[in-house]
């Protein structure tokens, strides 16, 4: 008697960024500003991504929402997919000519993946910009670094609040101002009537931060990226923030793209981790796994920077150097000059992504790794990706 | 970042590193005295008026005679771009030219002279700029200044270009107005019955002797009777722009007049300036007390009526010995300056204060530099370039205001020549033949204020690094914002 | 002029909290304040920046000072090296009253104090060469000859980490961390024996703030520093400091040996600061204390102890003990929205308004009870001063509103400024009414809130 294996649906990320790559062209020169990257989020979960200035994390932020300066542009393989049922419906309505299969036969100019196997998405690196303007604040919503920009000061909160809500969920009036005092509410903002009547310069840093945080939820989108939201803040309010970003998460099934420099802050919101440098992700893990075991030699030299895990230390280890700032793709491992444990392939071949003890969650681009082979092995591995997929095997015959 | 030469030192100073590479020092020294020779002349004369106006100054006119004497002596240095040299002479008796230099005829003669004295300039102001760019690369011991950047923008800025040829044409004419003219101020204009020329007369087939007072009477530009742009009178005097209603050379009226209007405008806005950038520094420095009173006196001249205060103040100064330079232009200038520093300081004040709220004044402060040289080293850097852009700006706007008031009458009076007076002058004539006498100046002046505040924007483009301003991405990344 | 002498009550009856001045004591700070008037004509109230500070700096240590935005640390800073002037209180420096010193006296003191800013960007003035900036405090005070300055900054740049070629470059050349170098070596040109830190490595990324802190540290042991460290990080802070003192709202709350003030911290603001440090490993349990709203504007801070009005420990008047967790919580928010509307700005048309007796929008105030206590059990006599509020707030009265609020539901913290009281045995004093002997200690209070929750 045969039995059907029960076929798991397993679904598909919410976001999934393939190949990222985001170009700045001026008459000087071009900077690579990220290359390559990949990652996920799912649905309701908080990814962190962190890094240094230079890293290239706001860069990232920022193509995702269709927000790059305009010198900077995207890769041509550089794929950007959002899963999200509501928007590509309404995108399906709105672009019928721009819908295709994904099957290969893809005409130029589809950017709206409408399957019937379920897998649905719009590929925001290649949708137009206006189709990305509808996106942007109602499925994807982003909170900046400094909430005293990013609020207009000649406007009251309340209608700058009414306008998100009018240009995305049409809602106009009295119920318009009965939503947003309910999302002032919602985000902790005391006295919220009044508040709404009020300019951005009489509230202060967190609650102006609250207020941005409530502009963004009047759209309801599904993933929300917060780029450095709190940097600018105190601690205590910056406590208070993380635990109203926590709580909304609970509520409304948010997913978060965290972006920060502060490992303190990533180890307290994130559930997965993307550590940066010069415009690549250099290592992916679970959060606890991060931080328990550190496997790129970049993200141990970042934690051992951190005071307040090397209290014992009268020194704090620092790394020599200074981040690079990249002007073509890479051909090499970009941290190797700075790195306590380069060899000499490290400055000619390109790491990939390599599982770390076989867990396809916690992976690092370091040709240190497969750690349990021998070292031209493993930096074969990295030069030869179809040998890449045989890691599980153990097959690893020259 | 370049790499340093061997010739560049990285310990010293300019002088060690000219002892190490002498050539480069030597050869643009030895371009630039043989340069300098030929009109060396020139140079001198107008630095002697520019002694003779200051000397005048001084109440009791001291040491005239002496300023009159150098004037002469060096007055006859011989140069080589001078009128003498290449002189507009000659008749036409009818079937040829006559005494004529080199077989030019006045016409052509003139415009080789002005094309020579022009490219003469234009020559030495390109090798100034050589002998910096061989000083930066060789002798300049940082390999990278400020500076650098700014010149770097201002290469890019077509339309600062054109501000800046505008300016350096007419600061050309202003140089060499005695010889670009085809004669002299003093001998067709200010005092012509007191000269005379020679001039063929076709009635008696012979050459004759008069005044050139005379010969003006008999070359006026009065609508029926005119001599136009770019033809000769009847006494064989070649005129480029035409003739004045009383018959005077319009050129020569033009080119001293620009002399005229240059100083005022440099007077008037270098007074304003100064006065300006000493209160916004103040201002901004100490703030409070101080600022409120320079904001007080500032808001008070702004709302005196300036045309009133100017008209008043010259006619009760006319008579002085200050009001006699220039036929009251001088005073004017001073006048105009000192009512339009609020406009100047004004602007100044803003980024003052923004630069005295910077950190390095505090640094500055913290270890005990005094006041005033924390003005002048912290402040005033970041003022300066505001500063040539609203003056530059504010330069037009004299030479303009000026003229209008001499235009109006009220100015300049004669015989200084004036641009203003020039379109007074011509202005029944505009629709007539004679509507050169109004129209070159005009257009001349509206091509000049245009011209500095193109070089204004071109300043001011240069010294402002380009920001990006992404402040329009944050709000529409919430989902709307106004 | 220091009031603080006398006020000392309790467990220890040698001197005064100030007086551990020994010989090491280099600088000696006693009732400080630093008030900044209005810069309008008709100016309101000053904003009170340091508000009576008592602090002694040993040399040779590092003394830091954490707080958050608007506490008053930078103001103190600067006030210490007199870029501010001392409306009250005395600075004194070796023994000699700084605070009095005529023109030329403090331009010579000068050479001893010098001060490290925050933001490497606007620290330096980019029109000038790093040689010309370094060189400059020794070109003001006239310092021996021009080649030996020269080779002074030399010297000074090989110390800090740069080379002898980055005379003649111009700062923007240069990273964030290596402006800041230069600016430690501007300060460090003088010869000082004191510098006071401001927030040196906030701006800078972590890995480079490593190297500046390593930096700092070896500069304190070769030429014998004395700093004042002040920052918001505390992580930091616990790594290179000493000893730290927390301020919040122009006040000390809290002063004593770094490490047992992060390992067993008794005032409750302390606490919460710390507490609310997220930590660098995601498998430890946090024990969050919440603190509600935001600090005070210093221009008109709180009667009373500063941190009442969000303190989780406070004091609560014995009428009322019985009451549940979260009625005391919606209480406190109540208090929250009479002090904020209190402070609130009014327009010209609102004024009006008010005086005509019509509606602002300052007075919907149903909508409070409602929002504020909903489904709150509260017992008739609480309901009652409630109610009264509530009228008092309608019919436009914010003053008396308040005055009948804090006369139910207010108690000592609201009333009296605490005094500091000295913990153990060593130079460690805290400012809160619980450590006086009538009230219970905060720690055990802390799990009050706890149980509670927001």
């Amino acid at each position: 008697m045969t039995t059907e294996p029960p076929v798991a649906e397993v679904e598909p990320p919410l976001l999934s960024v393939e190949n990222l790559s985001v170009t700045f062209h001026t008459d000087k020169e071009s900077i690579h500003a990220t290359s390559g990257l990949d990652f996920e989020i799912e649905r309701g979960e908080t990814v962190g991504v962190v890094g240094e200035s230079g890293s290239g994390k706001s860069v990232t932020a920022r193509a995702l929402m269709g927000l790059l300066e305009s010198t900077g542009e995207l890769g041509a393989e550089s794929s950007i997919k959002f899963r999200d049922e509501s928007t590509i419906d309404r995108l399906v309505d709105d672009y019928p000519n721009a819908v295709g299969r994904g099957d290969g036969s893809s005409e130029d100019g589809t950017f709206v993946i409408d399957r019937d196997d379920g897998n649905r998405y719009v590929d925001l690196a290649k949708a137009p910009d206006q189709a990305v303007n509808q996106i942007r604040g109602s499925g994807i919503a982003m909170v900046f670094q400094d909430p005293l920009t990013s609020l207009n000061p000649v406007y009251t909160v309340g209608n700058q609040i009414k306008e998100a809500l009018r240009i995305h969920r049409e809602i106009r009036g009295q119920e318009a101002t009965e939503v947003a005092i309910e999302l002032l509410e919602d985000v902790g903002i005391p006295d919220p009537a009044r508040r709404m009547r009020e300019y951005p310069h009489q509230f202060s840093g967190g609650m102006r931060q609250r207020a941005i945080i409530a502009m963004t939820l009047a759209c309801d989108p599904e993933l929300l990226i917060c780029d450095e939201p709190t940097t600018a803040l105190d601690v205590t309010i910056q406590a208070q923030i993380l635990e109203l970003l926590q709580e909304l998460q609970a509520e409304r099934d948010l997913a978060i793209l965290f972006i920060t420099h502060d490992m303190g802050v990533i180890a307290e919101v994130a559930d997965r981790v993307g550590v940066m440098y010069a415009g690549e992700i250099v290592e992916k893990a679970p959060v606890g796994s991060l931080f328990e075991s550190p496997a790129h030699p970049y993200t141990r030299g970042l934690m051992s920077s951190i005071p307040s895990r090397n209290l014992d230390s009268d020194r704090l280890e620092t790394l020599e150097g200074e981040v690079p700032t990249p002007h073509e793709s890479p051909h090499d491992c970009r941290f190797a000059p700075r790195c306590p444990e380069a060899f000499d392939a490290c400055h000619e071949t390109h790491p990939n992504a390599i599982p770390i003890e076989g867990n396809a969650d916690h992976t690092a681009s370091c040709l240190l790794y497969p750690e349990d082979i021998q070292t031209e092995k493993a930096v074969a591995r990295h030069t030869r990706p179809e040998e890449r997929d045989q890691t599980e095997t153990g097959d690893d015959t020259t | 970042m370049n790499q340093d030469t061997e010739t560049q030192s990285t310990t010293g100073n300019a002088l060690d590193a000219v002892r190490a590479n002498p050539r480069p020092v030597a050869v643009w020294g030895a371009v630039a005295a043989l340069l300098l020779l030929p009109e060396l002349g020139a140079v001198l004369a107008s630095v002697a008026e520019a002694v003779a106006i200051l000397v005048s100054l001084i109440p009791g006119d001291p040491g005239a005679a002496l300023v009159t004497d150098i004037q002469r002596a060096v007055g006859d240095i011989p140069t080589l771009l001078s009128r003498e040299t290449i002189p507009n002479r000659g008749y036409y008796d009818g079937s040829q030219w006559q005494g004529t230099f080199a077989g030019l005829e006045p016409r052509d003669a003139w415009l080789l002279r002005a094309v020579l004295i022009y490219t003469y300039a234009l020559l030495v102001f390109w090798w100034v700029v050589v002998g910096y760019r061989w000083f930066r690369s060789n002798y300049r011991v940082s390999d990278w200044t400020p500076f650098d950047d700014m010149l770097d923008r201002f290469r890019t800025h077509r339309w600062g270009h054109f501000g800046l040829l505008v300016v350096v044409l007419f600061l050309i004419l202003v140089v060499f107005a005695p010889s670009l003219s085809t004669t002299t101020v003093d001998q067709n204009i200010v005092d012509p019955y007191s000269h005379e020329i020679s001039y063929y007369d076709h009635e008696v087939e012979s050459v004759e002797q008069t005044t050139v007072g005379t010969a003006n009477r008999e070359s006026q530009s009065t609508g029926e009777e005119n001599i136009g742009p770019w033809t000769y009178d009847d006494y064989g005097r070649f005129h480029p722009f035409g003739t004045l209603p009383s018959g005077k050379d319009l050129f020569t009226f033009i080119a001293a007049g620009a002399r005229v209007s240059l100083v005022i405008g440099l007077v008037a806005i270098g007074l304003a300036g100064l006065i300006a950038v000493s209160l916004a520094l103040l201002s901004a420095y100490y703030q409070g007390l101080v600022d409120l009173a320079v904001v007080l006196s500032s808001d008070s001249i702004q709302g005196l009526p300036s045309l009133l205060i100017l008209l008043l103040l010259s006619v009760l100064l006319s008579d002085t010995w200050i009001g006699g330079i220039y036929s009251g232009g001088f005073v004017l200038a001073l006048i105009y300056g000192a009512i339009s520093w609020p406009f100047l300081w004004r602007a100044l004040r803003g980024p003052a204060l923004q630069t005295a709220g910077e950190e390095w004044v505090d640094a500055a402060r913290n270890f005990g530099q005094a006041p005033h040289t924390i003005m002048r080293k912290h402040i005033l850097p970041y003022i300066a370039g505001y500063l040539l852009v609203y003056g530059s700006m504010s330069l037009g706007g004299a030479i303009i205001s000026i003229a209008g008031l001499s235009f109006l009458g009220l100015g300049i009076d004669a015989p200084t020549p004036e641009w203003g007076r020039a379109v007074n002058a011509g202005q029944e004539y505009v629709a007539s033949e004679s509507w050169h006498i109004s129209l070159i100046p005009g257009v001349l002046i509206t091509l000049l204020v245009t011209g500095f505040n193109a070089l204004g924007d071109g300043i001011r483009d240069a010294i402002d690094p380009q920001s990006d301003t992404d402040s329009g991405t944050e709000s529409a990344a919430t989902g709307g914002g106004a | 002029m220091s009031t603080n002498r006398s006020d000392l009550t309790d467990d220890t009856s040698e001197g005064v909290s100030n007086s551990d001045t020994t010989d090491d004591t280099l600088v000696e700070v006693n009732g400080l304040k630093t008030y900044y008037e209005d810069q309008t004509l008709f100016g309101g109230e000053p904003v009170k920046a340091v508000d009576g500070v008592d602090l002694t700096i040993n040399s040779g240590e590092t003394l830091g000072l954490v707080g958050e935005s608007g506490c008053g640390k930078t103001t103190f800073g600067r006030t210490l090296v007199q870029l501010e002037d001392v409306t009250a209180g005395t600075i004194e420096y070796d023994g000699v009253d700084v605070t009095t010193l005529g023109r030329g006296e403090l331009k010579q003191w000068r050479r001893n104090a010098q001060m490290v800013f925050q933001d490497p960007n606007s620290s330096l003035n980019d029109r000038m060469t790093v040689g010309e900036i370094i060189r400059e405090p020794l070109d003001a005070h006239n310092w021996k000859t021009g080649q030996d300055r020269i080779e002074h900054v030399q010297e000074l740049l090989e110390t800090v980490g740069l080379t002898e070629e980055h005379y003649y470059r111009y700062p923007h050349q240069f990273s964030g961390g290596q402006r800041q170098r230069i600016s430690i070596a501007r300060s460090l040109a003088l010869e000082p024996d004191f510098l006071v830190l401001d927030e040196p490595v906030s701006a800078l990324d972590a890995s480079v703030q490593a190297k500046i802190l390593n930096l700092l540290m070896d500069l304190q042991d070769k030429y014998g520093l004395t700093y004042l460290f002040i920052a918001h990080d505390l992580s930091v802070v616990r790594h290179v400091c000493d000893r730290v003192a927390v301020m919040y709202l122009g006040k000390i709350m809290e002063r004593g040996p770094t490490e047992d003030l992060f390992t067993d911290p008794s005032n409750p603001y302390t606490k919460s600061l710390l507490s609310a440090i997220p930590r660098a490993d995601p498998s430890v349990e946090i024990d969050r204390i919440m603190l509600r709203g935001t600090p005070p504007s210093p221009r008109d801070p709180p009667a009373g102890c500063s941190f009442s009005t969000r303190c989780p420990m406070k004091i609560r008047p014995d009428d009322y003990e019985q009451l549940s967790e979260n009625a005391w919580v919606a209480i406190d928010v109540f208090g929250d929205i009479l002090q904020a509307r209190s402070r609130s700005d009014r327009t010209v048309k609102e004024r009006a308004r008010e005086l005509l007796g019509l509606k602002t929008r300052f007075a919907s105030a149903e909508d409070i009870s409602s929002e504020v206590f909903g489904d709150v059990e509260m017992p008739p006599s609480v309901q009652q001063e409630v109610d009264a509020t509530i009228e008092l707030l309608e019919s436009g009265d914010i003053t008396e509103a308040i005055d009948t609020f804090y006369a139910a539901f207010g108690s000592v913290c609201d009333e009296d400024t605490p005094t500091e009281h000295r913990i153990g045995q060593k130079d460690h004093v805290s400012r809160c009414h619980r450590h006086k002997t009538e009230y219970s200690d905060p720690e055990p209070v802390l799990h009050r809130t706890e149980s509670g929750g927001d």
